[in-house]
């Protein structure tokens, strides 16, 4: 069967989505876009075993994600360039008061591991469910929630923010409602 | 006050105030930045120019 026009242009609409989740898992940028032409030829390939109907977007991410770690078990771990090495070794101050810009949250988003990294994105940014997200990393819901959760607190101390969400929906309504709620 | 049309103040998440990487935290708005910031970069050519290979090579592939 031949690849359909409409695959085609659902492929070519995923680009912007693939390269910003590949650029967030290699943090080089000629890595991911070699992520992103693997994935749209396996994609293409593999036509066939898409279901239509389900998501192509979580389908091409889970392409993506299988070949960044195949190859970065290739290369062996030389994945986190000298670069990226630089920069998370750098200090991260917020410039102003609270008010970070986003040179420092990229570099404190590097210093994640990878694993949480890929969850607190695929969650916080790419707009996918914790079990879309599950199934992208073939592992439990539970497993993804947990990755989240402690890429945010590790986070919120590099980037020496409290625990704004940890007790609260914002500061405002804490406030208003504190002492009432026991 | 500067009209920006962020996410912050134009979409309203489902779950707002209960999501810990909602609009209304500091991680959350930052998360999406970084993130939109990516997925609004130029798209190169070789994209394109792959999937046009890709259909000229292989028109009909795989009949089973």
């Amino acid at each position: 069967m031949a690849v359909s026009a409409e695959f085609k242009a659902d492929l070519l609409r995923a680009i912007p989505s693939l390269r910003a989740f590949a650029m967030s898992l290699s943090q080089n940028g000629d890595k991911a876009d070699d992520l992103v032409q693997e994935t749209l030829v396996k994609a293409w390939d593999k036509h066939q075993s898409f279901q239509l109907g389900t998501n192509l977007k979580a389908w091409l991410f889970t392409i993506l994600r299988n070949e960044f770690y195949s190859q970065m078990r290739k290369r062996g771990r030389e994945v986190q360039d000298s670069d990226g090495l630089m920069t998370a070794r750098m200090a991260v101050h917020p410039s102003q008061h609270g008010q970070l810009d986003l040179k420092d949250f990229r570099a404190a988003l590097e210093q994640l591991p990878e694993d949480q990294r890929e969850a607190i994105i695929l969650i916080g940014a790419s707009g996918f469910s914790y079990e879309e997200a599950a199934e992208i990393c073939d592992c439990a819901v539970g497993t993804i929630k947990s990755r989240v959760s402690r890429a945010r607190t590790r986070l919120q101390d590099i980037l020496q923010i409290s625990g704004e969400a940890e007790f609260g929906p914002d500061a405002i309504s804490s406030q208003v409602m504190g002492s009432s709620a026991a | 006050m500067t009209k920006k049309a962020s996410v912050a103040d134009t979409a309203t998440p489902k779950r707002a105030g209960t999501d810990p990487l909602g609009a209304n935290t500091e991680i959350g708005r930052k998360l999406k930045q970084y993130y939109d910031d990516l997925v609004s970069d130029e798209i190169p050519d070789r994209f394109a120019s792959l999937l046009a290979q890709l259909e000229d090579a292989r028109p009909q592939s795989k009949k089973d």
